[in-house]
């Protein structure tokens, strides 16, 4: 009985114990949120100034005059990667020492949870890093997001290229992003597969273009070849879903919105046409149990002969896995004038009410973006590529000049629309719905009245 | 009339206070985590609510619109076939299996109940990450030991072909489900007053009257319980739809606690996800009423 109570007592102990290490472990989530500026010493003054430092805090600033600001930001290239952004938030600290930046990195899979939930909270951070599909058509739609029109300079329009200055913009013209980098989305094929059933002869491999006939040949010869599978529509989700609108969109010439982005146009004859056409080629199947990364997985183990859910990244994160040449491609078309769905990534900044803070975030969206001596290394660390000419800032990497060629291609980004959630996942029903036999037609006209409804919701 | 002593008095009291006392951390925990979202639920099924803007009240609304959305009626009839499939087939399976080895020697019983259990203590992430592979469209080990010994012309997508989906969902869920029920229909065959049964083997009962007559009856309780965790498992099936299929192809796969989490989670449409999860409470007390109506009337 005796050695039951002891016993007893030990594991309550032990119990007690862990409940303290748990708690002292919640205080500070480290591996989510680092202060990447050098605030110990200005924090160390005694109770007094500590006191002082969280009164000025509440305020956007600390006592001895700094401003903290929070920046949450998206796995962007290695913009989420905490080791390259002290880099960068530690050259900044040396231009701006009375800043103090604090990062939180968010993933693709909970991040629109986490802020969404911090907005509801009151907590949003001053900064974020993302595209205009968040930034502009989202936020900025809701109001939340502060107008960074002074940082559009005249100087900044005429550098940055126009397609990005238009994504950055709602339709009335308040800007709510300030782009960083950008990349275009391309297909790729497996260069072995396609050389060894003779179909390279039907696409330019210099330019990375190939035609719609080009594209239906290659494809034939290619399953002609005994390769079964040569590409798959996936849409087992929206993972990756540019991919199959893009290829949808290119193979006939069609849109997805109108030009001022405020309608779906998904069901136009173009897209019909293409739709059919994918729907009945040998060696493409709708598959309904993948999505983009698995498609990326199953080309990359050369199970598939094409992927359409390609870019830079793919390629450089899949190195070890691939045993072939890949060959990237622009999508195929008609007119042989691809336009490629995009990526562009910024900065915006929540109103949070505090001058202070906004203001200090715009001199480290200035910094990051502008600064001559910064913003090449802030462009490289996104792995992709600037959005205004800064020469070729990756002289002597082979692999991301093959791939800049695409960035001429960039089509209209057409992202900002409204309803977006809404429609991504109308869209890989859709394609459910065609892969499962429902007439083509039928389902782009109703997956266009969803995405429409959903659009006019988010109007009003 | 006898006096009450005042000092028996002050200990009832403070043995009382004491016995809240230790109730209240779980009582806090119950109240915050439990009735309060309930309450909450139920209010916000009444309004038109989402992220970063004021709350709409709408009235009965989200209800009328949740009985005309095809989509529910499709989750809901999904929901319907996985419980009808998975509730009985797992309570006869696992005791049939417990039936078998409750009487086997100590290790080998053991043995038995840790495979049958594995799949449950093994992170649900896990074992449906396996089953994804092995269900693959172009490397699963299905199709590849079905076309190499000639029972499937050609490799079928399990997973993203409406006809077979929700019948791998449903295999899969069989074979997480079935542990828990084992090892419960293990330990009631244990408890079984074994005298009842020696003497009715005396009296000439087969196995089967034995066990109808006698060992039934007295594990009731236990089925009852299985049949009502099952049940409600088997209603709140999430996991598996958001891992393995996203609800697809076409719908097929479905359910309604799926499509709560897409309409509150992916759509921002609380209001009308926390209506559905309204509707799917009542559908699950209903049924575990009638459940423990039958059973007491049994």
């Amino acid at each position: 009985m005796k050695y039951r109570k002891i016993l007893a007592m030990a594991l309550s102990c032990v119990m007690a114990f862990s409940l303290a290490a748990c708690g002292s472990n919640s205080g500070g989530n480290a591996d989510q949120k680092e202060d990447t500026n050098q605030t110990d010493d200005s924090k160390s003054d005694g109770d007094d100034a500590a006191d002082d430092a969280a009164d000025g805090e509440e305020e956007g600033g600390s006592s001895s005059g700094a401003t903290d600001i929070t920046l949450w930001t998206y796995p962007i290239g290695n913009w989420g990667d905490s080791a390259t952004v002290e880099g960068l938030i530690s050259n900044f600290s040396k231009a701006y020492p009375d800043i103090n930046v604090t990062v939180e990195y968010l993933d693709y899979t909970n991040g629109d949870d986490q802020i969404n939930t911090a907005i509801e909270g009151g907590k949003a951070p001053d900064l974020v890093m993302e595209g205009p599909e968040r930034l502009v058509a989202n936020w900025g739609a809701k109001g939340l997001m502060v107008d960074l029109s002074d940082l559009w300079t005249d100087e900044a329009k005429e550098a940055i290229y126009d397609s990005v200055e238009s994504a950055c913009q709602n339709n009335d013209g308040v800007f709510y992003e300030y782009p960083l980098c950008m990349t275009a989305h391309t297909m790729a094929i497996n260069r072995d597969v396609f050389e060894a059933a003779d179909a390279l002869q039907y696409l330019d491999e210099e330019k990375g273009t190939w035609t719609t006939e080009g594209f239906q040949k290659a494809v034939e010869a290619v399953a002609a070849s005994g390769q079964a599978q040569v590409g798959a529509v996936f849409c087992g989700g929206q993972g990756g879903d540019q991919g199959t609108r893009a290829l949808i969109n290119n193979l006939y010439g069609g849109t997805f919105t109108n030009p001022e982005h405020t309608e779906y146009t998904a069901n136009s004859e173009e897209n019909v046409k293409a739709l059919e056409l994918l729907k009945g080629m040998e060696g493409i199947n709708f598959d309904a149990s993948i999505q983009g990364g698995d498609e990326v997985n199953l080309f990359s183990n050369g199970t598939l002969a094409m992927a359409f859910c390609w870019n830079v990244s793919q390629e450089k994160n899949n190195a070890e896995t691939i045993t072939f040449d890949v060959l990237p491609m622009a999508f195929p078309t008609e007119s042989g004038d691809p336009k490629l769905c995009g990526g562009i990534w910024g900065f915006g900044i929540f109103d949070n009410g505090d001058a202070a803070k906004i203001d200090a975030a715009k001199k480290f969206i200035d910094f990051m973006a502008n600064d001559e001596a910064q913003v090449v290394e802030s462009v490289k660390a996104s792995s992709y590529w600037p959005v205004k000419d800064l020469g070729n800032i990756y002289e002597g990497d082979d692999l991301m000049t093959e791939y800049s060629k695409f960035i001429p291609f960039m089509g209209d980004y057409y992202q900002v629309v409204g309803g977006w959630a809404e429609a991504r996942t109308a869209w890989w029903n859709m394609l459910q719905q065609i892969g499962t036999g429902t007439d083509v037609k039928t389902a782009v006209d109703e997956f266009v009245a969803t995405a429409n409804a959903a659009a006019a919701a988010a109007a009003n | 009339m006898t006096k009450k002593n005042p000092m028996s008095r002050a200990l009832v009291r403070r043995e009382t206070i004491a016995g809240y006392a230790f109730m209240l951390p779980s009582l806090i925990f119950f109240l915050g985590f439990v009735i309060y979202p309930m309450v909450q639920c139920v209010f916000t099924s009444f309004f038109d609510s989402t992220m970063n803007r004021d709350d709409i009240f709408i009235g009965l609304d989200n209800y009328k619109e949740l009985f005309q959305d095809p989509i529910f009626r499709g989750a809901l009839w999904n929901t319907v076939i996985i419980v009808v499939v998975s509730v009985p087939v797992v309570c006869i399976f696992s005791l049939w299996v417990s039936s078998v080895i409750y009487d086997l020697k100590g290790p080998v019983c053991s043995a038995f109940r840790c495979i049958f259990y594995l799949p449950v203590v093994t992170g649900s992430v896990a074992v449906t990450v396996v089953w994804k592979w092995m269900f693959n469209n172009y490397y699963g080990i299905f199709n590849y030991v079905g076309t190499k010994t000639g029972v499937l012309d050609q490799n079928i997508n399990w997973l993203g072909d409406e006809r077979f989906a929700l019948g791998c969902i449903i295999l899969i869920l069989l074979t997480t489900s079935v542990g828990q029920p084992i090892v419960l229909y293990v330990s009631a065959l244990n408890n079984v007053d074994q005298s009842l049964v020696e003497a009715a083997e005396v009296d000439g009962a087969t196995k089967m009257q034995c066990f109808w007559k006698i060992k039934w009856p007295q594990i009731m309780p236990t089925t009852l319980y299985i049949l009502v965790i099952t049940t409600i498992n088997s209603f709140q099936c999430f996991a598996l739809i958001q891992l393995l299929t996203s609800g697809g192809p076409n719908h097929s796969t479905d359910t309604i606690m799926y499509y709560i989490y897409y309409n509150a989670f992916k759509l921002y449409r609380y209001g009308y996800g926390n209506a559905m999860g309204v509707v799917l409470a009542i559908i699950i007390a209903v049924l575990s009423a009638v459940q423990f109506k039958m059973a007491k009337s049994e």
